[in-house]
C-alpha cells in the first residue's frame, strides 16, 4: 500500500534531490534510490521518478527494510513521483 | 543491530533460459540495495554468464539487463563465485571471465551456503 500525495503535499516537504529513473527495468528505480540516498542529508526527502507502476510497492518495502520513511507517491503524466525521507 | 543477513543465490541457467538467468541478478541487486550481503554461485549453464561478452547477449523485457547489473552488484559488494568444473567442461578459465568473477570449487560454495541466512536457487 502507498499513500497518494498531492502537489501541495510535495511542496510542503521541500524535496532535497530528484532522481529520474523512468524507463529503467526492475530493480532499476530501487538501485537509483539506493545510489542517490547518500546525497541527501538525514531527515531530508528524496524524490524518485519511475514509470514502473510496481515501484511504489517496491520502494515502500525497501524503505521499511532499510529504515527510511516512504511518504507516498504523486501520480504524474505516465509515471509516479515517489517521496522517501532519509532516516539514517 | 540484528544478525547480519546473507543471501546466497545459485545460478544454474544462462543463455538457455534468459528469464531464469536474469532474475538472480535482479534479486541480488535488490538485496544489496537492502543492505543484505549477497553471494552469487554459478554452476552448469550459469557459468556462461560470467564469460566476457555473454551477459550482453541475454535480456528480458521489463528487467534490468544482466550486463548493467553485474557492475552494480560488484560495486555494492556482491561476490560472484564460479564453479570450476562448470568452467572446465566449457573450456573456460579465469582470463575468459568478467572482472570480479572468482573461480571456486564445491567446498567454498558449501561454506557460503551453510553460513547464509537465506538461499535462492535458479
Amino acid at each position: 500500500m502507498s499513500t497518494v500525495l498531492t502537489e501541495a503535499d510535495v511542496a510542503a516537504l521541500s524535496v532535497a534531490k530528484v532522481v529520474d529513473a523512468r524507463g529503467t527495468g526492475c530493480p532499476g528505480p530501487l538501485l537509483e534510490a539506493k545510489k542517490a540516498m547518500p546525497g541527501v542529508a538525514v531527515g531530508q526527502v528524496l524524490e524518485l521518478w519511475s514509470s514502473d507502476p510496481q515501484t511504489k510497492a517496491d520502494v515502500a518495502a525497501w524503505s521499511g527494510k532499510v529504515g527510511h520513511g516512504f511518504l507516498g507517491a504523486v501520480p504524474a503524466q505516465g509515471y509516479d513521483r515517489l517521496l522517501i525521507r532519509r532516516a539514517k | 543491530m540484528g544478525t547480519p543477513e546473507k543471501l546466497v543465490i545459485m545460478v544454474t541457467h544462462g543463455p538457455d533460459d534468459p528469464e531464469l538467468a536474469t532474475l538472480p541478478f535482479t534479486m541480488a541487486a535488490a538485496a544489496l540495495a537492502s543492505d543484505v550481503e549477497v553471494v552469487m554461485g554459478f554452476q552448469g549453464e550459469g557459468c556462461l554468464l560470467m564469460k566476457k561478452g555473454v551477459a550482453e547477449t541475454v535480456s528480458v523485457p521489463d528487467l534490468a539487463p544482466i550486463s548493467d547489473l553485474i557492475g552494480t552488484i560488484a560495486e555494492l559488494g556482491g561476490k560472484l563465485l564460479v564453479c570450476w568444473p562448470g568452467l572446465k567442461s566449457r573450456e573456460l578459465d579465469q582470463e575468459d571471465l568478467v572482472a570480479g568473477a572468482e573461480i571456486v570449487a564445491a567446498a567454498r560454495l558449501v561454506v557460503e551456503v551453510t553460513s547464509a541466512t537465506n538461499t535462492l536457487t535458479y
